[in-house]
């Protein structure tokens, strides 16, 4: 497994951990918004509702930018392409281990093998 | 929901395909091996609450595979918690189901909180992409926090 990307997704998952911020999200899946229409759902304080940008922010998941007295958010697709293709690891990996295991339990049985191999006891 | 769901058909009996998950000596030759690789660490502690850590050196770089066993039930299922902490904090649980078959066994393998149907489906957008990857990233990281729950 390797992260090609250089995104951290400690971070990435650390801030998708949170239950408020993932619908921040889903909200700015729609497209970009301002902070206070995040912050609608869960009747939190604008500062609270920054609080959490922030960490999503931080996390590479949004972007922020000031128009006028408004704070508009917008997602950051790269950084979920990343997280997704960290995620594609599983499916590769145990396709690869079983193939792997495969092979090991049919060269053992193979009658060239040399020498013949005992099947592990527990 | 949100499983990755992988089947291989082995020409061997299932109590041999199920040991060479916990046999150290066989766990060394394929589990969490790469071809180049170099095994040079397998301890595996097989009873449930033991732990396992598999470390294959890859290009000079050590690369460890942890866990611990959650249910060791010989040769029908194993499931463990597995993570890769080189590259995440994060850990999944993988269950092992082995069903004897005419010629050896069929095994199911399941590594759950990996959301195999968003990934299937990337044209919906990224709003079903997101929704699929912030609640498997949810349980992903309930279950770094909280190793046992999933034994329910």
């Amino acid at each position: 497994m390797v992260e090609r990307s250089s995104i951290p997704l400690d971070g990435v998952f650390r801030a998708l951990a949170d239950p408020t911020r993932r619908a921040m999200l889903r909200t700015l899946a729609a497209g970009e918004r301002p902070i206070g229409e995040l912050a609608a759902p869960f009747r939190m304080s604008f500062a609270a509702a920054s609080k959490h940008v922030r960490v999503l922010e931080g996390a590479g998941l949004v972007r922020r930018r000031v128009q006028g007295r408004r704070h508009l958010c917008r997602i950051q697709p790269a950084t979920l392409a990343a997280a997704d293709e960290w995620l594609h690891f599983y499916r590769r990996l145990w396709t690869e281990q079983l193939n792997r295991l495969d092979f090991l339990l049919q060269s053992e049985d193979s009658p060239n093998s040399n020498p013949p191999r005992k099947v592990p006891k527990r | 929901m949100n499983v990755a769901r992988v089947t291989h058909h082995f020409n061997a009996s299932p109590e041999r395909v199920f040991d060479a998950w916990l046999d150290p000596k066989t766990a060394g030759k394929w589990l969490f091996a790469t071809p180049t690789g170099q095994m040079v660490r397998v301890e595996i502690d097989a009873r449930v609450g033991g732990r396992f850590v598999i470390v294959d050196r890859r290009n000079g770089e050590d690369v460890e595979h942890t866990g611990e066993y959650l249910e060791i039930d010989r040769p029908r299922r194993l499931v463990f918690t597995f993570g890769v902490p080189k590259y995440s904090p994060l850990f999944t649980k993988v269950t092992i189901e082995i069903e004897p078959a005419a010629s050896g066994c069929d095994l199911t393998l399941t590594n759950e909180d990996v959301p195999v149907e968003y990934l299937a489906s990337n044209e919906k957008g990224w709003s079903g992409i997101l929704v699929g990857l912030a609640e498997s990233l949810a349980r992903h990281w309930a279950m770094a926090q909280c190793r046992d729950g999933g034994r329910s």
